[in-house]
């Protein structure tokens, strides 16, 4: 017996996940089989929305791994500091003109220094650094409170290019050709340091961010109601429009990502990078420079979703915290894929739902479920859905 | 917001008499114990630590700006029988690692100075419970939890003294009103949603449910439970509704009672489902936040809450208490998402540590004598009208919360500030941050009565 057992170990394995998994859709199916049609629309609908923009935060993350092997742990914060740049230019009917001046001269310099503050003692370079402050300015600037929409976008792309540049320049760049753990670790160092630069700048008391606001009535928009599957459905289901927004911004992120790192130069290198950094040097391209616009554009992701976040319920510190419950969605896509981003988020969210559905008093939907999905996913296949199989020669 | 600030004072003027406010400075409301130890030269130190950056950001973030007011507000007049006042606190961000560690300092570093500690969340409270016993360290907290206050068995009084009632008893309270009110709450089943901390669970006992039962009034066995970072709680709410409740009850704060009223209204059930809550959602932040929804009929989706409220609010000003915090909260230029509960009550703990000090004192002699066991046995043996009548503390026979509780609703003022909007036509619209604003205000329902107690059953 124990020989048997031995020799087949692998088959027994799997043939105990294969009934462990037919006993959980078993137990699943029998649970769902007693609830109305209406409420497993609803939740998928409330699943698939929601995870919509955990797929969002969660395509940060994957940009950053992806290009420089690095786990972002300071993801949650840059959305936090995103959301409340993009509140500072919103809720002001009047920017101060100098504040917007320095946002946007830091933001220029960052950029044009990249590579080396050489860079500067060009005439060329000083021009376009000075124009392209003096732009910036302008579009945080111009008109009145009606333009604060463009203002505030403006403000946020800036803020965002800023602080991926920055944390790249002064944490991770120090430490090329280190052991990435060195990197990862550098992560949790900057998500204290933007905690504590959140909290002296903004404070810590809640803030209302209402870009989802309907003009005419002033209240957030209405939410979508299936009337017509009402009876179908034997209840209401609704789409809450809100979801619905930053599910597409979620859909365009990715298409255009996907787009990006198959067929530009820089997201060709940036994936040239990631596999290794001094094989890249070696071949002529800019580790930095593309480390650097990975940071950036990582940064201006998380501002995304920190704002899409803070106008569905609120701005706070709190924010940060969607980041954590995302790192399963991030693992279940895996670690280097853009498609898996957006695919673990949507699995994620679908799955939190349904065990919300199924018992919300043990928190089965937040605590339990997300990761035992990841659990067996990541025993099929470890590198998770979509994340590439490495082979290393011994 | 500043507009705001001008016309919630207008708003008090107008409700109640206020005179000469800003002009004149208001005498002090309590009726301290005369001090017979001059303590000149000697520092009197205010310890507290909690979450002020994570969860309960919204509502503690005045606790420190009402402790420096408050310390400025005793030093400029000479301190404390003599004595400097000054705060020593720290933020632990919500964490009970952080917690524990910044506990671990404050007695490492004080040592037998620290004698009293405030604390903010049940979470440290029941973290803290043993540990405080142990180093004989009295805690002030508003409101904690059974096992925070009372142990485990629910009948061990421990070091830790809040001035609210034990949210179980707020809740029974409510089941209380509920039955005796069937004309807003015909056939009440009254079903949880709410956040899955300590705070967030206290109500949801069996005990509670059984008493409420007593009074008529069904309570879901099963609660629903969400985090602060949720976007979408359709699913919590319509279980609940699903479950046959037609009153949901949260233990939540800020956007916790925002959110759920939100998701009423996006189902169309705003007059069909109650909503109510702990004293916590009374709370400014929300009557704020709970802007980003409207009803139907243009009022924001948190009009008609109900909730606890065991202490005066701010638009009581014919209470000198109110009158007096108002008038520091003015001077000292606070913002509206200050104008809080824990602005408030923080004023009140500030005067109860202050008069516990100096019966204390008195009894043994010096600052440097005092001991936490003293201080227990002041603080037990304590009938006092904090403030002259913000809240009551009185803790005879091992009680350890408070035991006064009323309840009132949130509404919002309308133009004439003679009474309640009906819609946004008649409403008190100021200029917010982000457009117009509704002007919240809560307004108490029934008297001051004592509330049932539920703990240990």
């Amino acid at each position: 017996m124990a020989e048997y057992i031995n020799r087949n170990k692998r088959h027994l394995t799997w043939a105990l996940y294969a009934l462990a998994g037919i006993a959980l859709a078993l137990f699943v199916g029998d649970q769902l089989a007693g609830l109305r049609a209406a409420r497993i629309v609803q939740t998928l609908i409330s699943g698939l929305l929601v995870g919509g923009v955990y797929g969002l935060v969660a395509l940060g993350i994957v940009v950053i791994n992806k290009a420089s092997g690095v786990f972002n742990f300071a993801h949650g914060w840059m959305m936090v500091v995103g959301g409340m740049i993009f509140w500072s230019f919103f809720s002001v009917n009047e920017i101060s003109i100098i504040g917007a001046g320095l946002l946007a001269a830091a933001t220029m310099f960052m950029i044009m220094t990249t590579l080396s503050s050489r860079n500067l003692r060009e005439r060329r370079n000083l021009l376009i650094t000075a124009g392209g402050a003096v732009a910036l300015t302008a579009l945080m600037t111009a008109g009145g409170g009606e333009w604060r929409w463009l203002h505030a976008l403006t403000g946020t792309f800036a803020g965002a290019i800023l602080t991926g540049l920055a944390v790249e320049r002064f944490t991770i760049r120090p430490l090329i050709g280190q052991p990435l753990f060195t990197a990862v670790l550098m992560t949790l160092a900057v998500a204290e340091v933007l905690h504590g630069v959140t909290q002296i700048a903004w404070g810590t008391v809640e803030l209302s961010l209402p870009i989802f606001v309907d003009p005419a009535t002033g209240s957030r928009f209405r939410p979508i109601r299936l009337d017509s599957l009402r009876e179908a459905l034997d209840g209401l289901a609704i789409i809450r429009v809100e979801l619905v927004i930053a599910f597409v911004l979620a859909l365009i992120a990715f298409f255009g990502f996907i787009l990006f790192f198959r067929y530009t130069s820089v997201g060709l290198a940036m994936r040239a990078t990631s596999e290794d950094q001094q094989l890249a040097q070696s071949v002529g391209l800019r580790v930095r420079v593309i480390l650097a616009i990975t940071w950036a554009v990582a940064a201006f992701l998380a501002s995304i979703a920190g704002v899409l976040q803070g106008g569905a319920v609120g701005l706070s510190l709190n924010i940060s915290f969607v980041a954590l419950r995302v790192f399963p969605a991030v693992l279940l896509g895996g670690l280097e894929s853009i498609s898996g981003a957006l695919v673990g988020g949507i699995i994620i969210g679908i799955v939190e739902q349904f065990g919300t559905l199924l018992n919300a008093s043990e928190q089965v939907g937040t605590n339990l479920a997300p990761y035992v999905v990841l659990m067996l996913v990541l025993v099929i296949r470890p590198d998770g859905l979509f994340g590439e199989k490495r082979i290393e020669r011994i | 917001m500043k507009k705001l600030c001008v016309m919630l004072a207008l708003l008090f003027v107008i409700a109640g008499a206020l005179p000469g406010l800003a002009q004149d400075m208001l005498p002090y409301p309590s009726q301290l114990t005369e001090c017979e130890v001059d303590l000149t030269g000697e520092t009197l130190n205010v310890f507290h630590f909690g979450d002020l950056s994570g969860p309960y950001a919204f509502i503690t973030q005045p606790v420190v700006s009402a402790l420096t007011d408050g310390v400025a507000y005793w030093n400029s007049r000479g301190g404390v029988c003599g004595a400097e006042l000054a705060q020593i606190y720290e933020d632990t961000g919500g964490s009970r690692e952080a917690a524990q560690s910044a506990y671990d300092r404050f007695t490492s570093t004080y040592g037998d100075e620290l004698d009293l500690l405030v604390l903010y969340s049940s979470d440290d409270g029941e973290l803290l419970r043993e540990q405080l016993a142990e180093d004989e360290i009295v805690s002030f907290i508003s409101a904690g939890s059974i096992e925070s206050l009372y142990g485990e068995d629910g009948q061990t009084p421990g070091w830790l003294y809040a001035s609210n009632p034990l949210y179980i008893n707020q809740f029974g309270f409510f089941c209380q009103f509920v039955a005796a009110s069937p004309e807003i709450f015909p056939d009440p089943v009254i079903g949880f949603v709410t956040w899955p901390n300590a705070f967030g669970r206290s109500g949801t006992e069996p005990a509670a449910r059984e008493y409420c039962a007593g009074l008529g009034v069904d309570v879901l066995a099963e609660p629903q439970f969400f985090l602060p970072t949720d976007t979408d709680i359709l699913t919590q709410v319509q279980n609940a509704i699903d479950g046959g409740a037609n009153i949901i009850y949260t233990n939540t704060l800020a956007t916790g009672p925002a959110l759920i009223a939100g998701t009423l209204v996006d189902l169309g059930l705003e007059e069909e489902i109650k909503l109510a809550g702990v004293n916590w959602v009374m709370d400014t932040t929300v009557g704020l936040l709970g802007q980003r929804v409207l009803k139907p009929n243009g009022l924001p989706a948190v009009d008609g809450m109900f909730g606890s409220m065991p202490f005066l609010w701010w638009t009581e000003l014919s209470s000198p208490a109110v009158q007096f915090v108002y008038q520091q909260f003015t001077l000292n230029q606070r913002g509206p998402t200050e104008q809080n509960i824990a602005y408030l009550l923080t004023w009140g703990v500030l005067d109860s540590i202050i008069e516990t000090y100096i019966r204390t004192i008195n009894r043994v002699g010096s600052l440097d004598a005092v001991t936490g066991a003293d201080i227990r046995e002041t603080v037990d043996s304590m009938d006092y009208a904090i403030l002259g009548g913000l809240m009551h503390h009185r803790f005879e026979e091992g009680m350890r919360d408070g035991t006064m509780n009323r309840m009132a609703v949130m509404k919002y003022a309308n133009a004439d500030m003679s009474g309640f909007a009906t819609g946004p036509a008649d409403a008190l619209l100021v200029d917010g941050p982000s457009g117009k604003m509704f002007v919240p205000i809560v307004h108490a329902l029934t008297d001051f009565m004592p509330v049932p107690q539920l703990r240990g059953q």
